[in-house]
């Protein structure tokens, strides 16, 4: 497959509760080896996306292509793991048996364990029940079951949150990493320059519909197409001028 | 992805580890120590002092069985914490992985939702197992005090406990599932428990069709049990009612399902689970595993009962609230139900109480028909039951062997060692291990306070 054609695809995406629609038709690529970035305001319908791409939530309508072919609840729990924001799992249980549990539940690689837990600076947490522990060192507990998981795409719901400016850019750096050597990524980030700093493409959400999709240089030129304001290479413009 | 069977002995494992880190099971645990210990002392007392009185003699021989004397008051204990313990700890099981965010990781493997449910079940059981390590030390003292034990008896009262126990877990799991927050479910499993404690008022009160589903719900249950009665239809049904209680919870535990389809799918459940119970009530068969028989008539009258030929109808025109009508269901016809399953009860009354029928021409009477033979009496006595029965069959009454008279086990003990062994041993122990570091979720917390 080539690097500029997508491999995932979700087609006509749509979540409705009653009268109100979270997410209407929203459709858009995913490539391989690729680190896509979801970017939202608040309440633009991140979560529910995640949630409806990874099953966890019933979509209205639309479905989850590969290769143009629709994949089913099985396939699914083997293209993609989802790793949903503020979650505090088996909150007595301490990080290591986490991790175990991990390998041994979901079928999570144990050889890179050890690797995982050294990129993520867990040694001193090992022992500590999750429930303990402060919001980013749970955050950097998640994303270790996350990049442990052996489905080739890792969707994580806003995987900076909690995190400080150094944990964040080395967090940029170990997901970078794991994506070197094949994983795909797909990030919710509320935080532009985050999102600016470590993804290859984007896609824009807003009040539940895309608004944008494609590289940092794409969504500028359509922007600019858009606007009589230049809005240059900057995230941040590009995204408020297609929101 | 993991073999299903190595996933399912991790979910075993870390269901085990949530249990043994929820305080509602330690405090359960706890409890269950003292209150058995009550129960029991207390029982053991009254049968002393029963047995020194009044000696051994016929008639009243069940009242020296230990499975009414001793073993019904002890294991009450295990029908409170059942009714109000059990539920918090299922519902901390049940609902601790959608509160924590651990089910909408575990969701995403493809084990069945029913597998984790029926793991939970399956962990919370042996939980139960535990915490009956209570009753089982009462037995063990009883033994000590020199007191008789009849196994089937005793297995009996325990497997009408586990049932007791499975039906609390299969409710609170349903609850838990299909609601958003622990407390609501709390509020649903307490408030279905004390919707069949309704029923039983009913029933008793009004009888008739309510006297009929009263006899499926758990407090009706663990009692036949602890009279030493076990109906396969009861048996049955709870089992049923087990097994719905679950598959609704695997139902309403999935997230990614649309509510309509979860809805559908319960209902299609519910009218499964009417079905069975309906196909339930037509089973008869029953054991009495009580050494006294006490849901038997004498071995004698039950071989010549079972000769008598033809349908045999009752007419009982005495109010469901009537002593009189309690006597004669408890001492004669649910015996013979037993031996004739197709004999034909029928009460009548204009009230419930009964009080101002007193007057009425015809109330008390019973009224019997055999092959086209009628009979009318007013004694709700056993003996007078079959009297009736064999004088319409025109059958001589057989004779009771002296040998088949149960003359009981009376036994004066004092209670040694049981109140050091329930009030603090064993509240002390639990205490300790459920303190103890070595518990997932405990290290932590110690090396802080260090």
């Amino acid at each position: 497959m080539e690097a500029n054609t997508s491999w995932v695809r979700v087609s006509g995406l749509t979540k409705r509760y009653g009268a109100l629609a979270a997410l209407q038709d929203v459709s858009f690529g995913i490539r391989r080896g690729e680190i896509l970035g979801l970017i939202g305001p608040n309440g633009a319908g991140k979560t529910t996306l995640f949630e409806c791409m990874a099953g966890v939530l019933p979509p209205s309508a639309g479905a989850i292509l590969v290769e143009d072919r629709e994949v089913t609840p099985r396939e699914r729990s083997d293209l993609l793991f989802y790793l949903p924001d503020a979650i505090a799992p088996w909150p007595s249980q301490p990080v290591r048996w986490v991790l175990d549990f991990a390998v041994g539940f979901f079928g999570a690689r144990a050889d890179v364990l050890e690797d995982v837990i050294e990129s993520f600076a867990l040694q001193t947490l090992l022992d500590d029940p999750i429930g303990t522990l402060s919001k980013g060192q749970r955050k950097r507990v998640m994303l270790a079951v996350g990049l442990l998981m052996r489905q080739p795409l890792l969707l994580a719901d806003e995987p900076f949150d909690g995190l400080d400016l150094r944990q964040s850019r080395e967090v940029a750096a170990t997901l970078r990493e794991h994506v070197s050597k094949g994983r795909t990524l797909f990030l919710s980030i509320h935080q532009i320059s985050d999102a600016a700093r470590i993804c290859d493409r984007f896609v824009l959400l807003s009040g539940g519909r895309t608004c944008g999709e494609g590289t940092l240089d794409e969504l500028a030129a359509r922007a600019q197409q858009r606007s009589a304001r230049p809005a240059g290479r900057d995230l941040e413009e590009v995204f408020l001028a297609l929101t | 992805m993991r073999s299903p069977k190595g996933a399912w002995i991790w979910l075993v494992g870390k269901e085990w580890r949530e249990l043994v880190a929820s305080r509602s099971w330690w405090v359960m645990l706890a409890v269950m120590g003292p209150l058995v210990g009550f129960g029991f002392i207390s029982a053991v007392r009254t049968y002393g002092e029963a047995s020194g009185l009044n000696g051994t003699a016929i008639g009243v021989g069940e009242a020296f069985s230990p499975l009414v004397g001793i073993w019904a008051p002890t294991f009450s204990a295990c029908e409170l914490a059942a009714a109000f313990l059990l539920p918090f700890v299922a519902i901390r099981l049940v609902a601790g992985d959608r509160q924590s965010g651990a089910l909408k990781l575990e969701l995403q493997h493809v084990m069945p939702a029913i597998g984790r449910v029926g793991t939970k079940a399956l962990v919370l059981v042996g939980g139960w197992a535990i915490a009956s390590a209570a009753p089982a030390t009462a037995v063990a003292l009883w033994w000590t005090y020199g007191g008789s034990i009849y196994a089937p008896e005793l297995a009996g009262v325990m497997a009408g406990h586990l049932l007791n126990a499975g039906l609390t877990i299969a409710l609170a799991a349903a609850a838990a599932s299909a609601t958003d927050h622990p407390s609501t479910a709390a509020i649903v499993t307490l408030t279905a428990t004390v919707g069949t404690w309704v029923v039983n008022f009913v029933a008793a009160v009004h009888g008739g069709v309510w006297e009929r589903i009263a006899r499926y719900t758990p407090t009706a249950m663990v009692a036949e049990f602890q009279h030493g009665l076990i109906r396969l239809e009861v048996v049955l049904a709870a089992l049923t009612l087990i097994a719905a209680g679950l598959a609704l919870a695997a139902i309403w535990v999935q997230l990614g399902v649309a509510v309509k389809r979860r809805a559908i799918e319960s209902m299609a459940v519910a009218a499964a689970t009417a079905l069975v119970l309906a196909a339930c009530m037509r089973v008869t068969a029953s054991w009495d595993v009580s050494e006294a028989r006490a849901n038997s008539f004498a071995r004698e009258d039950e071989a010549a009962l079972a000769r008598i030929p033809g349908p045999l109808t009752i007419e009982v025109h005495l109010a469901p609230e009537d002593p009189r009508r309690v006597d004669l269901e408890h001492r004669a016809l649910s015996k013979l139900r037993r031996v004739r399953p197709d004999v034909r009860v029928r009460y009548v009354s204009a009230t419930s109480i009964g009080l101002f029928e007193q007057t009425s021409e015809g109330y008390g009477e019973i009224r019997y028909e055999l092959g086209g033979r009628t009979a009318v009496s007013r004694s709700t006595t056993a003996e007078a039951v079959l009297e009736t029965i064999y004088e319409l069959a025109g059958a001589t009454p057989p004779v009771e062997s002296e040998d088949s008279v149960f003359r009981g086990h009376p036994l004066t003990a004092t209670t040694k060692g049981a109140a050091v062994v329930f009030y603090g041993v064993w509240p002390v122990i639990v205490i300790a291990v459920g303190l103890s570091p070595r518990w997932p979720g405990r290290r932590k917390k110690v090396k802080r306070k260090r």
